[in-house]
Order: structure tokens, then C-alpha cells, then sequence
């Protein structure tokens, strides 16, 4: 699962220095936290982790919130933000819906229609961005209160209960359905899997994919790491900021579709919690908030870590604000973590000139980079 | 001799795997410009940053005026009298010259800033160095060289003793520096010590006294008499082996050969007028002009990325429309190495693998725009060796290299286009002389494989030796080309009368 998809220098590189290295990683210690906290869960409440009640859910939530990460992700990979990223996942949710309940459209073309949207408005985004320089958060910002208040409009307008419910043939499967569901010559699958992990799956590895081996994540990844150089290296930076986040746009309305699909229905409320959650997950798994390093595994273990945190507290019976107040610590930690990181990264750059050939650089980014 | 006003004595700082300084020695007196000297990579930086408190030593003690001081931060050595002006302008943008020049101490009248006295102080700080200008311009107006007479004036305003100079003439012209001497030799002549750090050995002879030669960190020449010293001696001190004279290779254009490029009158978005120019297979044309002339201004008109409003831009004697460094380069095969290599050449945080792969990927990727790794490691691979970049691995960070190696980093990035127009800019700044002379040789192997070259340089000795033909800018327009004598005397006062009757006022 993890990174080193890293290519045949590194390879060659002594094992001694990738174990050392791998040992060090923050996706590393994600997943021994993650290990420690199912050990302490488990034992705690040994009857938490029942299939079809508790792991079911989770796993929904992790997948949907996944999708959440990586849109923030590819926007922090350019070293900016993405502050609408819950009301792009409203605001693709609503086309789906619409799609649905007044065009009556099959379930898979409705989809489309949400995710299109979400890639436009994504796109819309990145291009004022790129065309006036205004700093993302700020466009970003704006984005958001202008969605904020036309989506409910819209739902108000066009459905009486504020909600879109129709129910095209295969929603259901893909919001509620598990394995359960999958039968083959009379044998079943798990009820502990959702349906839905099969297509998040195949995502996280396409946006693993971009960045690990194609030019156009590679690009992206410079234009995150020095935009300026990125230009000067005749990369079309305008047109790749424009891409990243129609791309973002496109997963938030991804994760908005799939939240809709799994409780039932198409409201204005969906994506009100994505926000902080999506910063939460890149974080923690070690993407740079600076931009030109990323990690998808990371991402996809941040959130597993934070939505893991979050069910165990509830099974002790912690209050909601309690969980907030535990998602902030969280956060705080992970951003002193890679507060920490940055330093560390830079510091071999003041050494005199001449690094010692059998210095192994600190962190790669960018070499092996990005994950898959 | 008096006392000495600053010594350093057998300070040793280790960093992983490096001694960075081994007990190193250095004596500062009164009234006297010390020389710096080194390869990049010797020391000299770590030295500095040890004076001035960046740094701690692991061991050796530091004697100010003669009593034993430790600096743990920066700001105690300023309070011990000792000024540096850094290699990079170090000032905030947003403030005004005079907000500057008393940061460190801004007096205060009820502890609310007392703006009368800001003004008064730094007016004073300027006239010390008979820079004549309002202490309430923004720094964001002055041009480089100006900043850096204001990072001096901030010296002075903290009654400094010693002043540490790190390469300060590295990005100024010719003139600026002339004056910039001026300023030094004002602070000799009142008693101040001077530290000089540069790698153009002309004007250390000119204007230094004694010199200290720093190689791997070891003091291999300490408190010498300049003078006992021939230019020679101290090259081959600095490399360690004696260094064989540049032998400038027999150059010939074929001048039947239609430009490549070519500019026609060309206008500019960025100020420029008039400007006509042209450069052929094979040659080098050399873009001279002091910093501010429009040199690289004229480059990113090239580039597109000043828009050209009258006049044709001709690539191959056709009309080129170019929007961007992409057009420049896919549509028409210009390259562009840049003037900044830490803030425009090079991704610091990247590997070396991105760092020069990163303009060839369009050509690696197969479907889907999948780049193989294999493929691009030995691309990358083939232009370490052919241009000697020292590396540990293709995974190093290219922020982990020397200051020579990045910029053949940058090189590389673009020989790895195979591009028909190469556009270098100022590529040996901050860059010692065995490496420079690498330089020298790579890019007339370019030439001779029929590159066009345009060479941007401010560096007059660099351009008599390297260009063909030097083309003269003052003041965004075009003073005149002269064809390469390279007869150092007859081409400087060619090049210099050429600014002077454009411009009287220089």
C-alpha cells in the first residue's frame, strides 16, 4: 500500500536506509497508532467490532471521507486550499439530485451530471485563482458563501421538503449495500464491507496514479513545489492549477453523492462536515500544506485514524463536543508535526556545499513522492 | 598593528558527516579590507554565519576589541558592533529605507516610534555613505544593488566595527560596484574592519589588503599580506593544484548561415525601444548592460512573458507568436536558463530526477501520459555525467547541492530539451573559478554543436571571454554591438564608451 513506489535508485539504495526511512514515516506511525487504538477498542468493548453495525459504517465513513481528503489534497499538492470543498460536494449532490428527481435520469447518468458539476465549479475556481493571483483561501472563501446560499435556494425552489428523494435502481446498492448483497454461485460476501469501498478503492489508486506516474502529476507537484521555476520550466501552470481543482471539485462532489446515496436523500446540508475533516486527513498522513509533496496512502490513513478516534469515543460515550474538541487536539498535532518536518527537510540545505554521498536525503519528496 | 577587532581562534564546527570549519583562524584589524577567500563550498559561509551568531562552534572562541565573546543569535553580535550585508538582499520589502535602517533599534519617545528621530537617523546613516536618496522611498523601488547601501546604512546606524561583506558585488554592474568600493574604503578609512568575501579575484587585488584562504573548511593561507601574493599563487591555493590557463578555443561563426533569431525593432510592454538583434547557429551573443539595463526584461519578452507591441520577434525568419516559456520552447525551441537559480532554476525540495527531467516529460510520456521511470532516470542520468553534476544520487534534493552544482542543474534541465536557442543568464554568479571555467568550456561545447547562444552577463571579463559578438543595452534600448576582439583593454573601452554615449549621465 504504501509509497515506495520509488524507482530503481532507490531500489538500489542500501535496505538499511528504506527500512530506516519507512520506520520514520508519519504514514508508519499512522498505522501503529491505528493498530494500538483498535487493540485498546477491541479490548475495551469486545463487541465493537460487529460486522454489519459497527464495521459497516465505519468503513462507509471512511470511504466517503477519503474522497474528502484526497479533494483537499490535490489542492494542498499546489500549495493552496480549498475552503468550499464541503459546499463543491453540495453543490455536485445537487445536481445528482436533480438529475434524479426532475430529470428523472438513470443512476449512473446522474452521477455523471454531479460530477461534472463539481468539476466545473472546481475548474471556475482555479481559474479565477489563476487568472487574478488572489490567494486561494480568500477565493475559496468566497466560493463557499456564494454556494452557502444558493444551494438552499435552489432546494427551495425546486422541492417542497427542501430534499430530493427519488431513488433511481442502483442508488441503494451503492449507498447501503455490503457484500452481503454480492452472491455468486450461492456463496456471500462479508456484511462488514460496503459496496462502496470497490469504487473509492479504484479512485484513490487513479489520484495515487496521477501523481506517481504521469506527467501531469509531476507537474503538479512542481507548480506546488515553486511555481514560479514550474513556469520558467515551460510548464503550463495557469492550465494545471485550473485542472487541480476541477479535479478537487469533481471528488467533492464525489464524497456529497456518496454521502447522499447512503443516507437516502439529496439535502443542502450534505458536506457541512467535510471541511475540517478534509484538511484533517492530508495532515496527518504527511502532505505538506506548502505544496510538492503529497501522500495518498497517508491521506487515506489520516482519516481512517480521525473517523477511528471519533467511533471509539463514541462507544465509551463521549459527547459530540467532546469529539470536536479531540478532532482540534488532533489537528493542532498535526500541523506542529509538520511544522517539525518542514525543518528538518530544509535543514540539509544549509550544509556546506558538499553533502557526503552516503548522506541519505531526509525525506524524498517528490522522487518517490507521491503514493499509490 | 593595534589590537585586532575581531578574532576568530581554532573554531571547528562540525555538521553530519562534514567538518564544515577546522580550526579555522582569522584576524580583523582596524582600517584594513581582510579578503575571503575560497571555493564554493570552503567555509566561508559557515565562517560568517559563526561571526555574526547564526551558528554556534563546536569549538574556538571569538575575541571582539580583545575581550572573549560568544554569540548564541544574531542580534548579540550586532550588539558587539559587528554588521554583515549578505550574499541575498535581507530587508523588508514592505517597509520604507529609513523603517530599515534603524529595525533593530527604532527609537521609541513614550514607547510610541519616534518617527522624527527615524527619519533624522537614518538621513544620517545615508549621508555617511553619501547615498543620496529619501529615507521614506519604499524598499520595494530601489533596484538591488541600492538595498544593499541600505543594508550597509543599517550597519552603520548600529556603530559598527567589523563589517562582513558576503559577495556583495555578485549581482551588481560594474559601475555599481565602483561605487559600492567607494562606500568600503570611506569605512577604512574610519577605522572600521572589513571583511570582503568574493570569487572575482580583480577586484579583491584592487581594493583588499590582507587575505585569508579558506579549502575544506581549513585555513590554508591565514592573515597574508595581499601584496606577497600573486593572482596566480592564490588560484592555485584556493583549488589546492596548480590550475592550467583558460585557453579560449579558436571560435569561428559561420556567417553565411541565416539567425536564428531575430529581433526588429522591437517595443516591449517592459520599457523597451527599438531594440534589433539577431544570433546565428553556432554563435554566442553576448547581452551587456549594468543590472537594470533590460537585459532580462528583453529574455522574458522572448518568452512572452512581456509582450512585444511593435516591431517582429523572428525565429527561423519567420514571425514567432510566443505566449509563454512553453510556446517559446515546443513551438519554437528556446530555452531559458535562469538568472536566479534558487528562486527560478532549480526546485529546491525536488529530486534531482524532477529537477531536470521536468522539461522532457511531454516527450517521455506514453499513453495517458504515463512518464516511465526507467526512461527518466536515464535521460537524467546521461546530462549528470555529460555536465559533471556532482551527486550523491538522482534522489538527493537539489536544495542539498553547491551553488555550482544547482546551476548546472538548471543547465541541464534545459540541454535535456535539446533546445535550438539557448538563453543563459547570468550563469556564473556565486560561482568559484574552477567551476565557472567548466561553465565556460560546456557552453562553448553548446556553440559548436549549433546552439544559438544569447548569454546575458554583467560581467564584462566573462563576456570578452566567452561571447562573439557583444551586443551593448542601456537603459532598455540597444547602445550597439561590437564584434569580440577579445583584447580585454580595446573591448572594456569599446563597451564602456558604447554606455557613455548613449547615456552621459552614467
Amino acid at each position: 500500500m504504501s509509497n515506495e513506489t520509488s524507482p530503481a535508485g532507490a531500489a538500489k539504495r542500501r535496505q538499511g536506509i528504506d527500512f530506516k526511512r519507512y520506520l520514520t514515516s508519519p504514514q508508519f506511525f499512522l498505522v501503529l497508532i491505528i493498530v494500538v487504538l483498535v487493540g485498546i477498542i477491541g479490548s475495551a468493548k469486545p463487541n465493537a467490532f460487529n460486522g454489519a453495525f459497527v464495521i459497516a459504517p465505519l468503513l462507509t465513513s471512511v470511504a466517503i471521507f477519503t474522497i474528502v481528503g484526497l479533494a483537499q489534497m490535490m489542492v494542498l499538492s499546489i500549495g493552496q486550499m480549498n475552503i468550499a470543498v464541503g459546499n463543491m460536494a453540495a453543490f455536485g449532490a445537487m445536481f445528482t439530485g436533480l438529475a434524479f428527481d426532475l430529470w428523472k435520469m438513470p443512476f449512473i447518468a446522474g452521477l455523471l451530471v454531479g460530477l461534472v458539476a463539481g468539476a466545473l465549479i472546481g475548474a471556475l475556481t482555479g481559474w479565477i485563482i489563476a487568472k487574478t493571483g488572489v490567494n486561494s483561501f480568500i477565493v475559496t472563501l468566497a466560493m463557499s458563501f456564494a454556494l452557502l446560499g444558493l444551494i438552499p435556494t435552489v432546494y427551495t425552489t425546486l422541492s417542497p421538503g427542501s430534499a430530493f428523494t427519488a431513488k433511481p435502481e442502483g442508488m441503494e446498492f451503492l449507498g447501503r449495500g455490503t457484500f452481503l448483497d454480492v452472491c455468486m454461485a450461492g456463496y456471500c460476501g462479508p456484511a462488514a464491507i460496503p459496496v462502496m469501498v470497490v469504487p473509492v478503492l479504484l479512485v484513490v489508486l487513479l489520484v495515487g496514479g496521477l501523481y506517481s506516474k504521469t506527467k501531469l502529476g509531476r507537474e503538479i507537484l512542481l507548480t506546488g513545489a515553486n511555481i514560479k521555476a514550474a513556469e520558467l520550466s515551460a510548464i503550463p501552470t495557469n492550465k494545471r492549477v485550473v485542472l487541480v481543482h476541477a479535479i478537487s471539485g469533481a471528488l467533492a462532489a464525489f464524497a456529497g453523492i456518496l454521502l447522499a446515496t447512503s443516507t437516502g436523500s439529496f439535502t443542502p446540508a450534505i458536506g457541512n462536515e467535510f471541511m475540517l475533516q478534509s484538511f484533517l486527513g492530508p495532515i496527518l498522513g504527511g502532505t505538506l500544506l506548502a505544496g510538492g509533496y503529497i501522500s495518498v496512502t497517508g491521506t487515506f490513513l489520516g482519516i481512517t485514524l480521525a473517523l477511528l478516534i471519533r467511533r471509539g469515543l463514541e462507544l465509551f460515550g463521549a459527547g459530540i463536543e467532546m469529539l470536536n474538541v479531540f478532532l482540534g487536539l488532533i489537528l493542532l498535532v498535526a500541523l506542529s508535526a509538520e511544522r517539525i518536518r518542514t525543518v528538518r527537510r530544509r535543514k540539509p540545505a544549509e550544509l556546506p556545499s558538499e553533502t557526503p554521498p552516503d548522506q541519505p536525503a531526509d525525506r524524498q519528496a517528490l522522487s518517490s513522492g507521491a503514493t499509490a | 598593528m593595534s589590537t585586532p577587532i575581531l578574532q576568530a581562534r581554532n573554531v571547528t564546527k562540525t555538521y553530519p558527516g562534514v567538518k564544515a570549519l577546522d580550526n579555522v583562524n582569522l584576524t580583523l584589524a582596524g582600517g584594513e579590507i581582510h579578503a575571503l577567500l575560497g571555493e564554493n563550498g570552503a567555509g566561508k559561509s559557515t565562517l560568517i554565519k559563526y561571526l555574526t551568531g547564526v551558528h554556534t562552534a563546536d569549538s574556538g572562541s571569538l575575541l571582539i576589541s580583545g575581550a572573549e565573546q560568544t554569540f548564541s543569535n544574531p542580534s548579540e553580535s550586532t550588539e558587539a558592533g559587528v554588521g554583515v550585508v549578505h550574499q541575498e538582499r535581507n530587508v523588508i520589502r514592505e517597509f520604507t529605507v529609513a523603517e530599515n535602517i534603524v529595525l533593530s533599534r527604532t527609537p521609541k519617545k513614550f514607547g510610541f516610534i519616534d518617527w522624527k528621530k527615524v527619519n533624522s537617523e537614518a538621513s544620517r546613516c545615508l549621508a555617511m555613505l553619501d547615498f543620496d536618496i529619501d529615507p521614506s522611498t519604499p524598499i520595494s523601488k530601489l533596484s538591488s544593488a541600492q538595498i544593499q547601501l541600505v543594508e550597509i546604512a543599517r550597519a552603520l546606524y548600529t556603530d559598527t566595527k567589523v563589517l562582513l561583506l558576503d559577495e556583495p558585488t555578485a549581482s551588481i554592474s560594474d559601475a555599481e560596484a565602483a561605487k559600492l568600493f567607494k562606500v568600503i574604503h570611506r569605512l577604512k578609512d574610519d577605522g572600521a574592519a572589513i571583511l570582503f568575501v568574493s570569487h572575482k579575484l580583480d577586484e579583491v587585488y584592487a581594493h583588499c589588503d590582507t587575505v585569508t584562504v579558506l579549502r575544506d573548511g581549513k585555513t590554508v593561507l591565514s592573515d597574508a599580506a595581499l601584496a606577497d601574493h600573486p593572482h596566480d599563487e592564490i588560484v592555485n591555493i584556493m583549488v589546492g593544484r596548480s590550475l592550467a590557463s583558460l585557453v579560449t578555443p579558436e571560435r569561428s561563426v559561420n556567417t553565411a548561415v541565416d539567425p536564428v533569431l531575430e529581433l526588429r525593432n522591437v517595443t516591449t510592454t517592459a520599457g523597451h525601444g527599438g531594440i534589433s538583434l539577431d544570433v546565428r547557429p553556432g554563435e554566442i551573443l553576448g547581452l551587456y548592460g549594468l543590472v537594470g539595463a533590460g537585459r532580462t526584461e528583453l529574455a522574458h519578452a522572448i518568452l512572452g512573458r512581456e509582450r512585444i507591441t511593435e516591431g517582429e520577434l523572428l525565429v527561423n525568419g519567420k514571425p514567432a507568436k510566443i505566449r509563454s516559456v512553453k510556446d517559446a520552447l515546443h513551438d519554437y525551441g528556446i530555452g531559458y536558463v535562469t538568472e536566479s537559480r534558487k528562486e527560478e532554476g532549480v526546485f529546491l525540495d525536488a529530486n534531482i530526477t524532477r529537477n531536470i527531467a521536468a522539461t522532457t516529460w511531454g516527450k517521455l510520456a506514453g499513453p495517458l501520459g504515463v512518464v516511465k521511470v526507467s526512461d527518466e532516470r536515464a535521460l537524467v542520468e546521461k546530462y549528470v555525467q555529460e555536465l559533471g553534476i556532482r551527486i550523491s544520487s538522482q534522489d538527493q534534493l537539489a536544495g542539498q547541492l553547491s551553488g555550482g552544482n544547482q546551476q548546472k542543474v538548471s543547465l541541464a534541465k534545459w540541454l535535456a530539451a535539446d533546445p535550438k536557442i539557448l538563453i543563459i543568464d547570468e550563469p556564473t554568479i556565486g560561482i568559484d573559478v574552477r567551476t565557472k571555467r567548466s561553465f565556460y568550456e560546456l557552453i562553448w561545447g553548446l556553440a559548436d554543436q549549433g546552439l544559438a547562444i544569447l548569454l546575458i552577463s554583467s560581467d564584462l571579463a566573462e563576456m570578452i571571454t566567452l561571447a562573439d559578438r557583444i551586443a551593448v543595452m542601456d537603459s532598455f534600448t540597444l547602445a550597439g554591438t561590437v564584434e569580440n576582439t577579445r583584447h580585454y583593454d580595446s573591448m572594456s573601452q569599446d563597451v564602456i564608451r558604447l554606455i557613455h554615449a548613449k547615456a552621459p549621465s552614467h
